[in-house]
């Protein structure tokens, strides 16, 4: 399952920008940008309705700018005296899920791709298993479970079922799997041993797909509603996304400025992530003195 | 040490290259290899103690409900429930509005999977030749993930509007007369499908954004010196070493859209009349009445679904070598 | 190593085949142990409430109870009451897997068709008759409580479906009263529509809950949804109820579309007409609607003017740490004082008939509309496999209206559907 890249020797420090130097340059970016617009309006139509009340939400046809901005919603729902619990709560699990897989999903995944040991086939069909199992499935007796081990109502209890996920090893097992070999086998030569390899040699070539891991769960854990529904009990373990719902839908009716600026809320903090870490996607696999 | 460690690296570049997947493996271990086989465990082994706790037994419990007739009155005391063999699967296969949902699945991921696998491609493609305002096109086509379905639908309803929808309106521009779309059971699907695409392109572009940085520069360069044009570069020396990211996404968008099921259930319920009900809608609603064994067994009949396709994706786009 | 790879896994598989077979072997439907038919309420200890009562509750009405149990607690100082707010959304997952782990609160708002599954897993303790008068509640919203003839909660909040109309418009085409029958009302529809309203009456037509609005229908007719343990849902009361249903689209009086936001085309004229509950009647304000444009009306009546009556229920559990804490808070929620002080909180209707005697519920002309219409309200069956009768239901009348499916094949794929589904007895 490893894989040779084609040119044996080692990669040259790449240079990130000006590879191709392409004459419809202007018509790309055209293109480009007509694309934009098509996916950025449905965004923006929910960040400006979350200055609208109800009632014009509910008008057809629906408008664009606010008629009479409001910040009522927002006020709603900062003014909830448990919403730093909420919001607390749903930092701490997606951080903790997010560091979880960074790490675990990694040391899997090149396992996978690089190491030869008799459980590779075994691990990577339990790996693929999991990740193909519909959910809905096993969520009562996964919460069976969880209740009988004590954790309903805890941090662990919201945190641990995610901590490691196949979608995550898979990801670091392809992406890890496109490195060349050559650079263990020399790091090996040297005398370095298997865990100085997968942390000084491998990890910091893995910049793009961490990053691409990191936002990929922060996101799925920072949306996740059913779990942390049925595993916490109380208020004060709640998490951002099931107090939104609380606020806003009701039994017969919804309230749409309350909701909208929730999920403006909600979106928030992933994208501020995926800015934070939109660098290491296009960084070079640079690597140094293999030559 | 070092001594261990030379006569390891004689054997790895052959049998190695071979991958897991032919008997030229030798029998002996060296004491290089255990250490590798022992480091392999040890690293897999957080993954593989979570599996143990909470992921073996559920799905085990799960397929075994299966086989059994247990419903949600039954939750006290689950283990007194009818054993039915296989009549939850037989029943499943005989009903048609299940082969209807398989139908729409099945359509759905044909047409879906190229179509977004193809935008996304020719999205990071594209990015990644523009020298400036990457980063403000890369968040902007990701925003797509990170807008709440809610908000998301309302404004594809109104785009699809069969009177005052903004694509009806543009149509008429042209002197087309468009369809009704979500309350056409022809029109429906491919409605729900490009709002998929629309949703999941971003995802996928951040991925294969990753994957074209493991690119090394001077492979397309030297292609370029040996005068292959920008699409026999991108065909013959691009996709090949993109195959494994390729793998990735093909594998888990297909994962993705087997269980397609937010778009339907938000827009139009599984309507009108059964044309956008998918297999995933169907197996919640079963679990919504209460059926449990009955659910479950259509959650396993989609497991060998996913199972059966990812199989052959595998198969289709396997590294060589 | 091949083969003990391969041996490995084999027996893995195996072991875990064994497992499985092994816990299934333990399984089997002992009749005996079936549903807890009849269970006899036992009584509630006498006395103030002690301990701490945790309770679940849904919604804008879980979120002011914190408000009302302060007035509990003030009887019964040594009792707390902690309340936990769930989401609707998926409330009725939550219940569901609290019981399956044996892991519930004390006491839970419950929606009333969530009744007959949850009370039929024998999680929900009989309502104890010492402590609750069933007389002083509404019949409609009461039976919802009634599993196999016990009760096993008690009706908290309920709502009922009545007929929303534009006056002005009605007015305009001669219709000075609301409509007393079922030709009144297609009159009504027409009129409107002649008046300029773009259709006459908005009905559901298909989709998730439809047999809401159409069931009134069904029962103003004389029709009955089961007989003992049967259904009768091919009946002639049906088929008519169906056809006259359906004839609003044939004779293009109602849009064959799902209308998202019924207010706003109530207001600009597009629908002149519409069956809701009393949360619309803020919408409508909301929305632009004037006072003296429209106004709500009960039921015309063929046989009779029922309607639909849905709401919410509170039950105790039977794993519930405090059952007579929870039972006695249950009844304190359930004094008309305290219906009436909620109320003025969340404007949820009470469910007690004496709540409506005093206070706006009594003077409100449009309130009272919802109280008449209370005395002649129904619930559907309290089975726990009604929601996917319900979804038959809704997908053959969405086939009869726009596939064209005769009244009478549409009954009859029910009255087979739901027989093939069974009542989950």
């Amino acid at each position: 399952m490893a894989s040779t890249l084609a040119p044996a020797p080692a990669l040259a420090p790449a240079v990130v920008t000006d590879q191709r130097r392409t004459p419809g340059r202007p018509s790309l970016y055209v293109a480009l940008s007509l694309g934009l617009v098509v996916m950025i309006a449905p965004f923006v139509w929910m960040v400006l309705g979350s200055f609208k009340s109800d009632a014009e939400l509910r008008q057809t046809p629906p408008t664009l700018w606010p008629m009479s901005p409001t910040m009522a919603n927002y006020a709603e729902l900062f003014d909830r005296q448990n919403f730093p619990i909420y919001f607390g709560n749903s930092v701490l699990v997606a951080v903790v899920v997010t560091l979880g897989n960074v790490v675990f999903a990694s040391t899997t995944g090149y396992a996978l791709a690089k190491l030869k040991f008799g459980g590779t086939r075994l691990v990577f069909a339990l790996v693929l298993a999991t990740l193909m199992v519909p959910g809905m499935a096993t969520f009562i007796p996964q919460f069976v479970l969880v209740s009988n081990l004590n954790l309903t109502n805890t941090y662990p209890g919201l945190i641990l079922p995610f901590l490691v996920t196949p979608i995550g090893i898979f990801l670091m097992r392809q992406f890890i799997s496109g490195l060349p070999d050559e650079l263990i086998h020399a790091a090996r030569v040297d005398g370095a041993g298997e865990f100085r390899i997968f942390f000084r040699i491998i990890m910091p070539l893995c910049g793009p797909a961490l990053a691409t891991l990191a936002i990929l769960t922060f996101f799925a854990s920072w949306n996740n509603f059913l779990w942390p529904l049925v595993a916490a009990q109380s208020e004060d373990k709640y998490t951002l996304p099931i107090a939104l719902a609380l606020f806003s839908i009701g039994q017969n009716r919804a309230d749409y400025g309350l909701l909208l600026a929730g999920a403006t809320i909600v979106a928030l903090p992933v994208i501020a992530v995926f800015l934070v870490l939109q660098r290491y996607f296009t960084q070079g696999v640079a690597t140094t003195g293999i030559k | 040490m070092t001594a261990a460690a030379t006569t390891g690296t004689a054997e790895p570049a052959t049998a190695r290259s071979r991958a897991g997947n032919g008997p030229a493996r030798r029998s002996g271990t060296s004491p290089a290899r255990r250490r590798e086989s022992r480091a392999a465990w040890i690293l897999c082994s957080p993954f593989l103690a979570l599996f143990a706790v909470f992921t073996a037994g559920p799905v085990l419990a799960a397929f075994g409900m299966s086989f059994t007739d247990i419903r949600s009155t039954d939750l006290r005391s689950p283990l007194a429930v009818g054993v039915v063999g296989i009549e939850n699967y037989a029943q499943l296969l005989g009903d048609d509005r299940f082969w209807r949902a398989v139908t729409n699945t099945g359509i759905f991921v044909v047409i879906g999977i190229p179509l977004t696998m193809a935008c996304a491609l020719a999205a990071a493609v594209g990015l990644n030749s523009i020298p400036r305002l990457r980063g403000l096109f890369r968040v902007g086509y990701y925003l797509p993930v990170v807008t709440s379905i809610v908000a998301a639908a309302v404004v594809w309803r109104f785009l699809l509007q069969p009177d005052s929808g903004l694509l009806n309106t543009a149509l008429g521009w042209i002197g087309v007369d468009g369809p009704r779309w979500l309350e056409d059971t022809t029109w429906a699907l491919p409605s729900i499908i490009a709002m998929a695409v629309w949703r999941n392109l971003g995802f996928l572009m951040v991925v294969f954004l990753a994957g074209l940085q493991t690119i090394p520069n001077e492979v397309l360069e030297a292609g370029q010196v040996d005068g292959a044009s920008r699409w026999q570069r991108f065909r013959y020396l691009t996709l090949p070493l993109l195959r494994p990211t390729l793998l990735f996404g093909a594998v888990i968008t297909m994962i993705g859209y087997l269980q397609f099921f937010e778009e339907p259930f938000v827009m139009t319920q599984g309507g009108p009349l059964d044309s956008t009900l998918s297999i995933s809608l169907y197996v919640y609603e079963q679990f919504g009445f209460g059926n449990y064994g009955f659910a479950s067994a259509a959650s396993y009949v989609l497991f060998v679904l996913i199972v059966g396709v990812t199989a052959i994706q595998f198969r289709l786009l396997r590294e060589k070598g | 190593m091949i083969t003990n790879r391969r041996a490995r896994a084999v027996t893995l598989a195996t072991a875990a085949g064994l497992a499985a077979s092994l816990a299934l072997a333990g399984c089997g439907r002992d009749d005996a142990t079936d549903a807890p038919a009849g269970a006899a309420p036992s009584e509630v200890a006498e006395g103030a409430a002690e301990g701490t009562i945790t309770v679940w509750a849904m919604g804008a009405e879980g979120e002011q109870l914190d408000a009302i149990a302060e007035g509990f607690m003030a009887e019964n100082p040594d009792a707390t009451v902690e309340v936990t707010p769930v989401p609707w959304d998926a409330a009725h997952d939550k219940i569901a897997t609290a019981i399956a782990a044996g892991d519930t609160p004390d006491v839970s708002l419950v929606g009333t068709t969530w009744m007959g599954e949850f009370a039929l897993t024998g999680a929900l303790d009989a309502t104890p008759t010492d402590l609750i008068d069933e007389t002083a509640f509404f019949d409609g919203p009461w039976s919802t409580t009634v599993v196999d003839d016990t009760s096993y909660g008690v009706p908290w909040y309920t709502e009922t479906r009545v007929l929303y109309y534009r006056t002005d418009l009605a007015e305009q085409a001669g219709i000075t009263e609301p409509p007393a029958n079922w030709d009144e009302l297609k009159a009504l529809a027409e009129g409107v529509q002649q008046s300029g309203a773009e259709w006459g009456i908005y009905l559901q037509p298909g989709s998730t809950g439809a047999w809401q609005t159409f069931m009134p229908f069904a029962w103003q007719n004389g029709a009955e949804l089961v007989e003992g343990e049967e259904f009768t849902l091919d009946t002639p009361e049906m088929v008519e109820a169906l056809e006259f249903y359906n004839s609003f689209y044939a004779e293009g009086l109602a849009p064959a579309e799902a209308d998202v936001a019924i207010e706003a085309s109530f207001v600009d004229n597009k629908v002149g007409a519409f069956f809701s509950g009393p949360w619309h009647m803020s919408l409508i304000r909301d929305a632009g609607g004037e006072d003296g444009t429209w106004t709500v009306a009960p039921m015309p009546a063929q046989d009779s003017g029922t309607s639909f009556v849905g709401g919410g229920d509170l039950v105790v559990f039977k794993d519930a740490e405090n059952r007579d804490g929870g039972w006695k808070f249950v009844e304190y929620l359930s004094r008309p004082e305290v219906q009436q002080e909620f109320y003025g909180l969340v404007s949820a209707l009470p469910t007690t008939s004496e709540a409506w005697e005093t206070g706006e519920l009594a003077e409100d002309a449009m309130l009272a509309t919802f109280g008449d219409q209370l005395e002649d309200a129904q619930s559907p069956p309290t089975i726990p496999t009604w929601e996917q009768v319900a979804s038959v239901i809704d997908a053959e009348i969405e086939k009869v209206i726009k596939a064209g499916l005769p009244p009478a094949d549409a009954a009859s794929a029910i009255q087979a559907g739901a027989e093939s589904i069974g009542t989950g007895n």
